[in-house]
């Protein structure tokens, strides 16, 4: 009897024990899916290439681990990417949980209805020092629908600069930054080929890299963007912008310098292999890592040229959104939030990142460290480009939904005039009879 | 009597048997040619797909297409392309193919080493042949530079750019060309080369009058398979040229390419894709009737 009960009362003992083993292993589970209420998630994530996003990579294992949430993060090249998520947009497919909101087809997107708008998100599932007016309020602004809703979270605020890889060359020509579209010709004429160093160079992407200088000599792309989209290419003043960049190409580039881009172009600066370029800020600051370039000593930075009619640089934003068809959006939004929020911003400041959208990230000491190169504040260059941008509003032609058929029109002009195929006028008319057959297939009243 | 029922059950057994191949071939190649053909007489546009999917103006894509002047240009720069580099890869695939047509070791070696570009993936292709035409990073701009005869970008120049893309192609597909006709040699019998040598034949005359027309029907066929797969390049301009300088390189597909995904015009690109389709068809009747026509002779 006792033999019995003893063992009976073991084995009560044993599921007992068994019991709050089990239960102890659950646990943590039942916390975590408290905490992690995305936990097995896998989000598909897409930008494309560049210095934000490489920054990124690294940390994505503390939002995995913090959340639960497993992150597909893929980033081609600029075109390949903008392609690629505009084709998975369109079909409004769910293989894409987050993508980057790209400027010159933010029109086009959100326009389209391909994105998902982030007001509620933003009102119900975000904390209020997460801090949305921290985000430049131009940043937000091609962002924002026609409904006035917001449609992505913008993480780059990239502006145009003029940069000098081997500015040593210009002051023992005896000349100083140029700060003129005349004054540039002098300089180049000065220094091309010096020291085996080709003039200028910038990326083959015109519709991006040609604007500043088609609006400094009083031209524009369309009338009145977004009102009247009468493409304006062949206008007197766009035919003189045509002819004087693509002298500054065809004269003092380097060999082949149609086929080049961002990247050709930032390796050819650090090198010193070509002296002058006008991109993007994020671009250009990256001759300041000594890890990688020849040039930090000897460089040199300032706004874009001024033309006959001023100056004005090129700004341009990207964001993060979600795609309708995303199944897992609210898994997405606490990617974005993340990616967003101003410790990562801060974060990328302090890795090398030049180009944040977020004001405390700019106003941030180490932000005025990392972006002062050979003594060149690029910060300040880029919040004067940024004012002016924002006083011109000459940048809304950017996100119109059709920018991106003209774009390309820009981007075979440049290089027709470069090449010597045609002169800057037929080249220029020959855009415009085409941009002009673009936009009525598009069913574009003119 | 007795002949007919036979004939009909082969037919039937034939029916059968190739029935299921037949279904998956309607559905893998013949349904999306015709949803192909069908998108072709909508102005779809997948901005917004809605109100574009219609029939209203059937023949709108293919009227402005005969109007369009990039369309009609990259018309041109196809055929030249086509043209170019598939004359270039019967000639060196042949050349290569008659020196290399010998029993010995080292040469079966050889030819796998030609075989080499055929078997890689075109974008690494690609990318072996933008270093090489980039003057900055390419080993042969450098070379030319070194013994002083420096060469400007290829790839930039308006009057080069497609030669460039040609011979990359060429590159690329002559082997392709050069295992037809190895086949075609090392099945050749010795008899009436021997019976040539005998009456006196040089090796031009030999070259001219057996050994030519025995390899022409292989060399007719590559030459159909080239011509048609050569509409299909797109790697190698997108990576080297991006259709450029201006157009110049900007062959139909690429143009098509444009038009669906970056301006989602994907009725306009359909009408280009079965024109595209169209061309291929007549190219390949047109060249099996003339192959066939000196088969008979």
């Amino acid at each position: 009897m006792y033999q019995a009960a003893d063992k009976q009362r073991h084995r009560r003992r044993l599921i007992q024990t068994m019991a709050i083993a089990g239960a102890t292993s659950w646990f943590p589970a039942l916390v975590r899916a408290k905490d992690q209420p995305y936990q097995g998630t896998t989000l598909n994530v897409s930008l494309f290439n560049g210095v934000f996003q490489k920054l990124l990579r690294p940390l994505i294992p503390e939002f995995e681990a913090a959340t639960g949430i497993r992150v597909v993060y893929d980033t081609p090249s600029f075109p390949i990417y903008n392609q690629r998520t505009d084709l998975e947009l369109s079909t409004h497919g769910a293989g894409l949980d987050v993508a980057n909101v790209t400027f010159i087809y933010s029109g086009r997107w959100i326009g389209s209805g391909w994105f998902t708008p982030l007001d509620s998100y933003l009102a119900e599932r975000t904390p209020s020092d997460w801090d949305l007016e921290d985000i430049l309020p131009g940043a937000r602004a091609p962002e924002t629908g026609k409904d006035g809703k917001l449609y992505g979270i913008p993480w780059n605020v990239d502006v145009v600069l003029a940069a000098a890889s081997r500015f040593d060359l210009v002051q023992a020509a005896g000349l100083g930054f140029p700060g003129t579209t005349d004054e540039l010709l002098a300089v180049l004429k000065a220094v091309n080929k010096k020291d085996r160093s080709a003039g200028f160079a910038t990326d083959n992407h015109y519709g991006w890299t040609f604007p500043p200088y088609l609006y400094a000599y009083g031209g524009s792309v369309f009338a009145d963007a977004p009102d009247n989209l009468l493409p304006m290419l062949d206008s007197p003043e766009a035919v003189a912008a045509a002819d004087y960049f693509a002298h500054l190409l065809r004269d003092y580039g380097p060999s082949g310098v149609i086929s080049y881009t961002t990247d050709q172009t930032v390796q050819s600066l650090k090198s010193g292999r070509t002296n002058f370029s006008t991109i993007g800020q994020s671009y250009v600051s990256q001759i300041g890592d000594a890890a990688s370039s020849k040039t930090v000593d000897t460089s040199a930075f300032g706004l874009v040229p001024q033309g006959p009619k001023g100056r004005f640089p090129g700004v341009a934003v990207h964001a993060l959104g979600i795609p309708v068809g995303s199944k897992n959006k609210d898994a997405a939004w606490e990617f974005i939030k993340w990616a967003t929020s101003k410790e990562i911003a801060l974060r990328a400041v302090q890795a090398g990142y030049g180009s944040p959208a977020r004001r405390s990230a700019l106003t941030s000491p180490e932000y005025r460290t990392r972006q002062t190169i050979n003594g060149y504040d690029l910060g300040a260059l880029a919040i004067d480009s940024v004012d002016v941008a924002a006083k011109g509003g000459y940048m809304k032609y950017r996100t119109v939904p059709v920018f991106p058929q003209v774009d390309q029109q820009l981007n075979k002009a440049i290089e027709l005039i470069v090449s010597g195929q045609q002169n800057a006028e037929q080249a220029m008319r020959l855009a415009q009879a085409q941009s002009i057959a673009e936009l009525k297939r598009a069913g574009i009243k003119l | 009597m007795t002949i007919l029922p036979w004939e009909a059950s082969r037919k039937r057994a034939f029916i059968i048997g190739l029935a299921p191949a037949l279904l998956v071939l309607g559905a893998i190649t013949l349904l999306p040619t015709l949803a192909l053909i069908v998108v072709s007489f909508t102005p779809l546009s997948l901005t917004d797909p809605i109100n574009t999917f219609h029939f209203n103006n059937p023949l709108g894509n293919y009227r402005q297409l005969w109007a369009d002047t990039r369309f009609l240009n990259s018309v041109s720069v196809q055929l030249k392309l086509s043209l170019s580099s598939v004359a270039l890869q019967l000639v060196v695939g042949l050349g290569v193919a008659l020196l290399l047509n010998a029993r010995q070791a080292i040469l079966s070696a050889v030819r796998a080493v030609f075989l080499i570009p055929m078997v890689l993936p075109p974008i690494v292709v690609a990318l072996i042949w933008k270093i090489m035409y980039t003057p900055e990073v390419s080993p042969l701009h450098r070379m030319l530079e070194n013994v002083g005869l420096p060469v400007e970008s290829l790839i930039t120049n308006p009057d080069m750019a497609l030669w460039a893309i040609s011979f990359a192609e060429t590159w690329q597909w002559f082997p392709f060309t050069m295992l037809m006709v190895l086949a075609a040699l090392q099945m050749m019998p010795d008899d009436p080369l021997e019976a040539a040598r005998i009456d006196g034949a040089n090796r031009w005359q030999i070259f001219k009058y057996i050994v030519f027309p025995y390899i022409r029907p292989a060399l007719v066929i590559a030459g159909l398979f080239r011509l048609i797969d050569s509409f299909k390049a797109f790697p190698l301009i997108y990576v080297l040229t991006n259709g450029g300088p201006g157009t110049v390189t900007e062959v139909t597909n690429f143009y098509g390419f444009i038009q669906a995904f970056n301006f989602s015009y994907w009725g306009y690109a359909s009408a280009i894709a079965v024109l595209m389709l169209a061309g291929a068809f007549l190219l390949s009747w047109l060249i099996s009737r003339w192959g066939g026509h000196h088969d008979d002779e």
